[in-house]
């Protein structure tokens, strides 16, 4: 006890210094300690070996399995709530993809689908972003995924659009109670971390393979991401206006409505944007469980390595999000001009919606009448030009910059990944519990190395120690990878908007090109490594550390900026003193994103050999007799993004204590 | 008031469109065309499609007759085992054509759920294999007591010193840790997620003329592309992998057909597919390389149905 009081007296000193010099020698008895005891008490444990828990874990899986058709909660939960969700898809799946009645056609034909969109994105936002939607749809028609695509829009809207009724009520109310987001906090990493493998089996088992499964598990997914941007939008209101509503005697819901849901419209916005994208990153997941859509021709593509086909399908799925994204943008931006309108051009706007309004309907009635504007035209096919362009493309940037990607790739294994993976994972497991949890109380205290110590030897006792400390190393690295990158690019795109809008596209095709696409790619780029499951956890998840850190760089006050330029602060100055460290709760959020998006594809890295947890996820998934081993190892990827979570939040609250 | 005005203005218009989309419920002017009049002797059958060319094959062969015949026959791509079972269990899926897993559907079978309906006459044989650039300048690197000697050829950055040795995907039967500890191989057996991944090795290794030793297995187009020399193990002694030794070789593996009760009850001509089913490897490969030099499925299926109109007449009797 003495010990540890010690300690404490030393870190309570505010002296940064201090504590910088810890961490140093921590870290040099930890390397010296490690070099001595390598590969002894590591905890290895071959693939097809069990644990009491995982045993355990197998068990239980078989005792659900064995008991389930009988019994109240399949005929009065699962079975209505299936129901109701399959009924919901195909009600929309009806109107744009799939035949109704005695047609052989949805309700609308394509020609009736894009005028439907058209004047939809038109009514809502402007002409220009209306002509936008309409190519983009035709697009995927023209790429002959007419049908495809539709089904996939239709699962998107679905699960969106049930995401979003849950999820921003309860971002609402997360937003507004300090309770209610503790209560839900742990809900939301459970959802968000837990890899989607782990839930797709048992979620098949409950609610039959299909779209209401898919559905489902889209929005286990992305109803975190809902409720996380919503609250967080909503605290992010500054105080002075919630509290000059209240001494003018606002109600609470006066409040909300009339104060903070407008102040944080911009945030919520992000957030069903991601809502979006998370849905559409589903696709070809949604596809292994029998779901229509997109995902069959990734996987078609990929059974026989087709890279140009399966990036045809993926530019299907970036369209649709491209599409969606820009659409619930350009509305809300609509709605913010406070400046009214002129007479003449709102006359002329409620002409165009008229006259929109007709060709709507005429478009309507020929796509229902005429097999031309029924049926996708055959003759418009651009898919395969595009599958050539995509593959030749590729191909010359493995043959030419073979030396620059098989580079990087040395030089991330030898340089930091090998010597980090001796420290965490080849050294005896209680000197590497020993060290992180030290390494935790430097950082955040003595509650934070406490819950520092309890996650990790509750990875101990699954006995999945081995493979949790090399998923580990990989995440560091991936995290640290996207967080300086990521950081960077968010500065950039927060500064201008020209750099916004340019780079906005390939934001989205990083998040929602299904990962199966660029699979062979990056083998062919980096081969089958721990490198490629990294590079593919950066891809996936910068796209939102660069959003939240562009947005909260945008929301810095404009007099905070104006004042430093006025007293000659330099650019750089500007964005170091300023920008970064008024945007220092968004920099929060999207480290915490990061870490949970590159932990959600640790799987996707399972698949390409970076080995380790996401690699036990799949055997579990495909050998039952593994089953249990598969649960376990997607609850230890929860306990590690819990740990890494808790220690960052420890050290931040810490750091940001008011000094002494 | 303004802002209510648009507000209301744009109400409105959602009216519209939401009208707009009732309007369209009307009657159908694009009939469908009526179902093709056929045997109505034959049942609606969802098929479970695996992510392999070989099974695409084999399903999609299968699902060509059982249509010609009068059946109704849907193919749903689906992700292996349990998921596949379960499906089978609830009734969403009636037949999955290849299933490698000696055995692992059993305690689906005791329950009633599937029923194992034999062989398919494919034989599945996995191994060790290296490019064949490396048998022709070592010959006697494919037996496996010489492997240690040649074991600093295959070191890399992931393999930690020792030969890096690739291991098989997930679902597939894999003992190679066994195999590496029971004959004290030199090597470091590396996980890999995929068969993507092992094609990659496999590729880079033939035209870079590098080492590599990895998971695979016949029947397989891909070893008629990129040639691959088999390293053979002790005879094999096992057929349940988990009481293997990993002293032996992996052994020959009978590829199985699953039906569900109902299919094979339905006693139409889709249970008398089912059942009498049987191709070889050589048959299996030839649709696998149509379909991977870019033909539909559909189409190479035909085109072998066609070539072996007797084969597939015994099927249906």
């Amino acid at each position: 006890m003495s010990d540890t009081k010690e300690t404490m007296f030393f870190i309570a000193k505010p002296k940064k210094i201090k504590r910088s010099w810890l961490i140093a020698i921590l870290f040099a008895a930890w390397v010296v300690l490690a070099r001595i005891f390598q590969g002894k008490a590591t905890l290895v444990l071959a693939v097809p070996e069990d644990t009491s828990v995982t045993t355990w874990a197998g068990n239980v899986a078989d005792s659900i399995r064995g008991n389930r058709s009988d019994g109240a909660s399949f005929k009065y939960f699962f079975n209505p709530v299936r129901e109701f969700i399959n009924g919901f898809v195909t009600g929309i799946r009806e109107i744009i993809a799939i035949p109704t009645g005695n047609s052989s056609i949805p309700m609308l034909g394509w020609l009736g689908v894009i005028a439907v969109i058209g004047f939809v994105v038109y009514a809502v936002s402007h002409l220009r972003m209306a002509i936008t939607a309409v190519i983009l749809v035709f697009t995927c028609g023209a790429l002959g995924l007419w049908t495809d695509s539709m089904d996939t829009l239709a699962m998107t809207l679905a699960a969106v659009i049930m995401s979003l009724l849950i999820g921003i009520p309860v971002g609402i109310w997360a937003g507004l109670s300090d309770r209610a987001l503790k209560a839900v906090t742990p809900i939301l990493d459970l959802a968000q971390i837990l890899p989607t493998l782990v839930y797709l089996a048992p979620l098949a088992l409950f609610f039959l393979i299909g779209p209401a499964s898919a559905t489902i598990a889209t929005m286990v997914y992305s109803i975190p991401i809902a409720v996380r941007l919503t609250a967080f939008g909503i605290r992010e209101v500054s105080v002075s206006p919630v509290e000059a509503g209240t001494s003018m005697g606002t109600t609470k819901i006066q409040l909300l409505r009339k104060i903070q849901l407008p102040m944080a419209s911009r945030t919520i916005i992000l957030g069903i944007n991601q809502t979006v994208m998370a849905a559409l990153s589903f696709v070809v997941i949604a596809a292994l469980i029998g779901a229509p859509g997109l995902g069959k021709p990734v996987i078609d593509a990929l059974i026989i390595r087709d890279v140009g086909g399966g990036f045809v399908a993926g530019i299907a799925v970036v369209l649709i999000a491209i599409m969606l994204d820009r659409s619930t943008s350009a509305a809300i931006s609509i709605d913010e001009s406070f400046v009214p309108a002129p007479a003449s051009a709102r006359r002329r706007r409620k002409l165009g919606l008229v006259s929109a309004g007709v060709a709507t309907i005429i478009c309507i009635v020929l796509s229902r009448q005429f097999a031309w504007a029924a049926y996708f035209p055959e003759q418009v096919n651009i898919s395969k030009p595009v599958a050539n362009v995509t593959e030749s493309s590729i191909a010359w940037i493995t043959e030419n910059f073979e030396f620059l990607t098989t580079g990087l790739a040395k030089v991330i294994t030898v340089g930091i990944l090998n010597p980090l993976e001796g420290v965490l994972s080849n050294s005896p497991w209680f000197l590497t519990v020993a060290m992180i949890s030290l390494l935790s109380l430097i950082l955040g205290g003595l509650r934070s190395a406490f819950i520092t110590l309890t996650l990790l030897l509750a990875i101990v006792a699954s006995g999945l120690w081995f493979d949790t400390m090399i998923t580990f190393t990989q995440t560091i690295v991936a995290t640290m990878l996207t967080m300086s990158i990521g950081v960077v690019v968010g500065v950039w795109i927060g500064r201008s908007n020209r750099a916004e809008r340019a780079l906005r596209p390939i934001l989205d095709a990083g998040q929602t090109l299904p990962a199966f696409v660029y699979l062979i790619p990056m083998l062919g780029f980096f081969g089958p490594s721990r490198f490629t499951g990294i590079a593919t956890g950066i891809v996936y998840s910068i796209p939102i550390v660069v959003k939240i850190v562009g947005q909260g760089i945008r929301e810095v006050p404009t007099n905070m900026i104006e004042a430093a330029i006025s007293t000659g602060s330099t650019k750089w100055q500007l964005i170091t003193k300023v920008q970064l460290p008024a945007a220092k709760k968004s920099l929060l959020l999207a480290t915490n994103q990061g870490l949970i998006f590159v932990l959600a594809v640790v799987v996707i890295g399972g698949l390409v050999g970076a080995g380790g947890l996401g690699y036990l996820v799949l055997v579990g998934g495909s050998k039952p007799e593994l089953q249990g081993k598969g649960l376990i190892a997607g609850f230890s990827i929860l306990l590690l993004g819990l740990m890494i979570d808790r220690i960052a939040q420890y050290t931040v609250a810490r750091n940001s204590a008011p000094k002494h | 008031m303004i802002r209510n005005k648009k507000a209301a203005a744009k109400a409105s218009v959602l009216a519209t469109a939401a009208a707009l989309l009732l309007s369209a419920c009307g009657g159908a002017g694009v009939d469908a065309d009526a179902a093709p009049a056929g045997d109505t002797a034959c049942g609606s059958y969802v098929i479970a499609m695996h992510a392999w060319v070989g099974y695409t094959a084999s399903a999609q062969v299968i699902t060509e007759v059982a249509k010609a015949n009068g059946c109704d026959i849907s193919q749903v791509p689906l992700a292996e085992a349990g998921v596949t079972y379960d499906a089978m269990e609830s009734g969403s899926v009636d037949l999955v054509v290849e299933d490698w897993g000696g055995g692992r559907w059993q305690e689906w079978a005791d329950r009633g759920a599937l029923v194992e309906v034999g062989d398919n006459g494919n034989i599945g044989l996995i191994g060790m294999y290296v490019p064949q650039w490396m048998a022709d300048e070592y010959p006697d690197i494919t037996d496996s007591a010489n492997l240690n000697k040649y074991a600093d050829l295959f070191v890399n950055d992931e393999s930690k010193g020792k030969g890096a040795w690739y291991e098989g995907p997930p679902g597939y039967t894999t003992i190679g840790e066994k195999m590496v500890s029971a004959n004290k191989l030199n090597f470091t057996v590396l996980p890999q997620g995929s068969e993507a991944a092992l094609i990659d090795v496999f590729t880079k290794a033939a035209e870079n003329k590098t080492a590599a030793i990895g998971y695979w297995w016949t029947p397989q187009n891909f070893l008629a592309k990129v040639p691959m020399a088999r390293v053979n193990f002790p005879t094999n002694d096992w057929t349940d992998a988990g009481l293997a030794s990993g002293l032996t070789d992996y052994p020959e593996l009978p590829l199985i057909k699953l039906a569900t009760p109902k299919a094979l009850d339905a006693n139409d001509p889709f249970t008398k597919i089912v059942k009498n089913f049987k191709w070889t490897n050589d048959d299996q490969n030839a649709v696998a390389a149509d379909i991977e030099s870019g033909t539909d499925p559909a189409v190479a299926a035909q085109k072998w149905i066609d070539a072996n109109a007797e084969t597939v007449a015994g099927w249906l009797k």
